[in-house]
């Protein structure tokens, strides 16, 4: 009765025996699979990595899908940005009036005031969204994280231990981490000014303090949460939040990007030809 | 290979008259592939499609369909069966006013002079009952700007966008070229030239309001034979068409796609909203049919062909979707 | 805050001092006092509450127990491997000078004259016997133009990667400034304060493609004993080896062991380089290393360290974040302008 229609994107749809056939088919393989494997529940903390001490082990190499180093807060595509939802809870964050300001020409000048094309240090949280890879050596006592970009290196101290007495202002902050069940949560801060949250201009004091929670969803999947104060730059504390994936193409590593040496390498080392 | 009519007009000349006195013809004709010679690499005949198809002729009315149940066929997730080839079946973009009456103010001579006000269709708005849109006066003032700019335009903001092959956006797509509808659990695939756009049908929340798009930001859900869509973060700038009438970023889009329970047509029927451009919110209307394997190909509606297999039954496929790629002035075809 | 920043440039400019006097000590033969001035210097940089003021540095040695390759004895870590993990530094001197350690920049004023040779370390070089790197011609002319060109480079290959902070690469990185040495299944990760490498102990992963080349090399390691055994490829050998100008291209490889003393305490790094288009026999580099693990020899080279602030008994170190380009500058100027 009905016309016939194929086209491209139609899915071939099958007679009414072969769809009987197929949801009985399909039930037993549910059943089946359901027997012999252990509960699929993608929160079931027993099948996460784990270090002898029973803590989470975070190591691996870790990359979000985000758009978020683009820029945190929601926004279309620009010529060198693609579009994003951003990562901010609520969508805006909340900035002092002179701050905003400042936030603003951080945007109009960022295709050269973005601290992060000198290429040595991404900063916190920076390094955890932006869109190249880092690995987590993780041990009882610390957490290491390298990111693949520049070449500063973050320890996460989980030994319980404090913020030093007389800290500096450091590029990375100082990082202080507790485990609440399974979730390792960082105090970071002691931070200089001098990085930049994002590519957009979006930025810091050294008053920054970062409160981190990392947590698996999965295995394979981290959801890092953070909420950020800075009370010389924001009205109140806002957060964000990405989701990790693990790299897990084979024989993955980190390959070294270091920007900072582009300008003047092709200088070294002496060849026989050269000069 | 195909020409598109979509076309970059910066100077009047002889030659860009007869080129467009052409293309604003071809709605009209018997034959609709007149206008646009498609360069389709020669096909194994399949079927009877190429040779014995219908000729098409675009409608001056056509019919409502009311919205209730839907009788015809469903995909396995309950969503009504509508998927394949749509298009319109009026005209195109030249003027959204009175679609078949040419672009306003077109200083080419019209091939055949146009008749009687009521002998063409309708005005694509169909309520205010007047047909014009309930432009705010600074609006209306820009509109008719923009019909003057059109042929001579001096300012980019005169350009049709669609000249340059940006995406048609919303309601334009749906009297561009034809477009595909695929449908999926949780989405509904409208498949443009230009452009496509998701109809979320979980009920996700829209993107945040700042994000404006060509596409705009759809989320559907169907009520029997009617799938009802809430559009948001439209950007506004695709404009409607020739007759340069738009609505601006802080507009906001109730569509209605009501279905034939044979399957064959649907109505487009949404409500425009936006009290920054606006007196009052408007209807929109725009009907479409359904193009199958017995209908020969369209450069316009239909670009399509049947595809070569080992089986007796006829598949239509799709021409490669472009634009940009192949732009340029008419007959012209893309430099790089 | 600008004042901690201000303490980052003083500890930075105490630093750059430091190795300028620790370059001109080692010229006064078995001097191990710091002059006066330095000494001030020094205790103003870093009043930091846990550990005490004084902080002497080691002295360089001039010469090393050669550490036998074999059974390892000490600690392991869960894995099995040896557990080696801690800070560490050379107890020779900088990158200087290569085949010389203690004799100073080649081609620079001395303020006392140089001794005899024998009553300094001896070369980088241990394999051939005469500590001369074997380069072919073509690379010995090289190596010799850089050291003129050092002094006063007009041609950028003659500035030494290291005071724009590129990264230390390999083998330079062993004895610049001190660095960490990390542990886990499956790796042993090197710190530096300008890069990191990452040893893959996973020796079934294939070296990175061959065309791609790197300042810190690609390295697959493994334990044979008390010698972490590492084969290094996809070097881009851009860091050079000092400022005596030595390079390797991005042709070599290098073969490393690394040997460790059953007690922990110290290492030799006997490093086997091979290049048939730099040199004309593949030659060994060792340098000796200590280990650090207290925060009163902190001295701004060797280790940058404090104790941690915990309510524990137990005594952690814990070292000051890396950093190079971050605070770089001429000397004595501390911090980058921009």
């Amino acid at each position: 009765m009905n016309t016939l229609r194929f086209n491209t994107l139609q899915r071939y749809r099958p007679t009414r025996f072969k769809k009987v056939g197929s949801a009985l088919l399909l039930l037993i393989a549910v059943f089946t699979f359901s027997l012999v494997t252990p509960s699929a529940d993608a929160h079931d903390n027993t099948k996460i990595p784990r270090l002898a001490n029973g803590k989470p082990d975070f190591s691996g190499i870790w990359q979000t899908t985000s758009a978020a180093d683009y820029d945190l807060e929601p926004h279309s595509n620009r010529k060198d940005a693609p579009p994003g939802p951003g990562i901010v809870e609520g969508g805006e964050i909340p900035y002092l009036p002179k701050a905003l300001a400042q936030r603003k020409k951080n945007f109009e000048n960022r295709a050269t005031d973005d601290p992060a094309l000198k290429g040595y240090t991404l900063g916190v949280p920076r390094a955890v969204y932006y869109p190249e890879p880092f690995q987590i050596f993780q041990r009882a006592r610390d957490l290491t994280v390298i990111p693949q970009f520049g070449h500063s290196v973050r320890t996460i101290h989980t030994n319980n231990t404090e913020h030093p007495e007389d800290p500096n202002d450091w590029w990375l902050g100082d990082s202080r981490a507790k485990w609440e069940g399974d979730t390792l949560v960082v105090d970071a801060k002691h931070f200089n000014d001098k990085t930049w949250l994002d590519r957009s201009g979006n930025f810091h004091s050294d008053a920054l303090q970062v409160v981190e929670r990392w947590k698996f969803i999965d295995p394979n999947t981290i959801e890092y949460k953070a909420t950020l104060t800075d009370e010389q730059v924001f009205s109140k504390p806002w957060n964000i939040s990405v989701i990790l994936h693990r790299h897990r193409e084979k024989n993955f590593q980190l390959i070294e990007d270091y920007r900072y040496t582009l300008d003047y390498d092709q200088y070294y080392p002496p060849k026989p030809d050269q000069k | 290979m195909k020409n598109n009519v979509s076309h970059l007009k910066l100077k009047l000349s002889i030659k860009s008259l007869v080129i467009l006195a052409i293309t604003t013809v071809p709605m009209f004709a018997t034959s609709a592939d007149d206008a646009k010679t498609k360069e389709v690499k020669p096909q194994e005949p399949v079927a009877a499609q190429q040779a014995d198809g219908p000729s098409y002729r675009n409608e001056a009315s056509f019919p409502k369909i009311a919205s209730g149940k839907w009788t015809g066929p469903k995909l396995a997730d309950g969503q009504p069966d509508i998927s394949g080839h749509w298009s319109n079946t009026i005209a195109n973009h030249n003027n959204f006013t009175d679609p078949q009456g040419g672009i306003p103010n077109d200083p080419a001579p019209r091939r055949t002079p146009l008749g009687k006000r009521e002998d063409r269709a309708p005005s694509r708005v169909s309520d205010p009952a007047d047909g014009q849109v309930p432009f705010q006066p600074w609006a209306l003032e820009e509109v008719k700007k923009f019909q003057v700019g059109f042929h001579n335009p001096t300012e980019p903001k005169f350009i049709e966008p669609l000249a340059r092959c940006a995406p048609g956006g919303v309601p334009k797509s749906f009297y561009w070229h034809g477009y595909e509808i695929a449908q999926y659990p949780g989405y509904v695939l409208f498949v443009f030239n230009n452009g496509t756009r998701i109809i979320h049908l979980d009920g996700k929340p829209h993107l945040p309001e700042k994000i404006k798009l060509w596409n705009a930001d759809s989320r559907g859900h169907w009520e029997g034979n009617t799938l009802v869509v809430d559009v948001k973060n439209h950007n506004g700038k695709a404009l409607f068409g020739r007759s340069g009438e738009f609505i601006s970023e802080n507009g906001t889009i109730q569509e209605k796609y009501i279905f034939s329970n044979d399957g064959k047509r649907y109505n487009y029927e949404a409500v425009f909203t936006d009290p920054t451009v606006y007196t009052r919110p408007f209807t929109v209307t725009i009907p479409a049919r359904l193009w199958t394997y017995e209908d020969k190909p369209n450069g316009w509606h239909f670009e399509a062909r049947l595809a070569k297999h080992a089986g007796k039954e006829p598949i239509v496929e799709r021409e490669e979707r472009i634009c940009a790629e192949n732009n340029g002035g008419f007959g012209l075809g893309a430099r790089k | 805050m600008n004042s901690n920043l201000g303490k980052r440039q003083r500890a930075f400019s105490t630093l750059i001092l430091g190795a300028l006097i620790s370059a001109s000590l080692v010229s006064v033969a078995a001097d191990e006092n710091i002059t006066p001035a330095a000494q001030e210097k020094k205790s103003a940089a870093k009043p930091v509450e846990t550990t005490p003021p004084a902080q002497t540095r080691r002295p360089r040695e001039k010469s090393f127990p050669k550490i036998p390759t074999g059974k390892w004895t000490g600690p392991r870590l869960a894995d099995g491997q040896p557990d080696v993990s801690g800070f560490w530094s050379n107890t020779i001197g900088n990158h200087g000078n290569l085949t010389d350690p203690q004799g100073g920049v080649i081609g620079e004023a001395r303020r006392t004259p140089l001794g005899p040779r024998e009553q300094r370390a001896p070369s980088r070089v241990s394999d051939p016997a005469d500590g001369q790197f074997p380069f072919q011609p073509w690379a010995l002319a090289k190596v010799k133009e850089f050291q003129i060109g050092f002094h006063n480079p007009t041609y950028p290959g003659h500035v030494e990667p290291n005071a724009r902070c590129a990264p230390g690469g390999v083998p330079k990185s062993l004895y610049w400034h001190g660095y960490d040495v990390l542990q886990y299944p499956d790796y042993v990760v090197f710190v530096f304060d300008n890069g990191s490498r990452i040893i893959h102990l996973d020796e079934n992963k294939p070296h990175l493609p061959e065309k791609l080349k790197l300042w810190n090399g690609d390295s697959r390691g493994h334990w044979e004993g008390n010698t972490l055994v590492v084969d290094v490829k996809n070097h881009n050998g851009k860091a050079l080896f000092g400022r005596s100008g030595e390079f390797i291209s991005e042709n070599g490889t290098i073969q490393e062991k690394y040997i460790f003393a059953n007690d922990g305490t110290r290492y030799n790094y006997e490093g086997t380089f091979t290049d048939p288009t730099v040199y004309t026999r593949p030659f060994t580099i060792t340098i000796p290393a200590i280990k650090y693990t207290r925060a009163e020899e902190t001295d701004g080279w060797n280790l940058e360290a404090r104790w941690a602030k915990h309510a524990g008994k137990t005594q952690i170190l814990e070292h000051d974040e890396r950093i190079c380009h971050e605070n770089n500058g001429g000397f004595g100027l501390g911090s980058a302008q921009k």
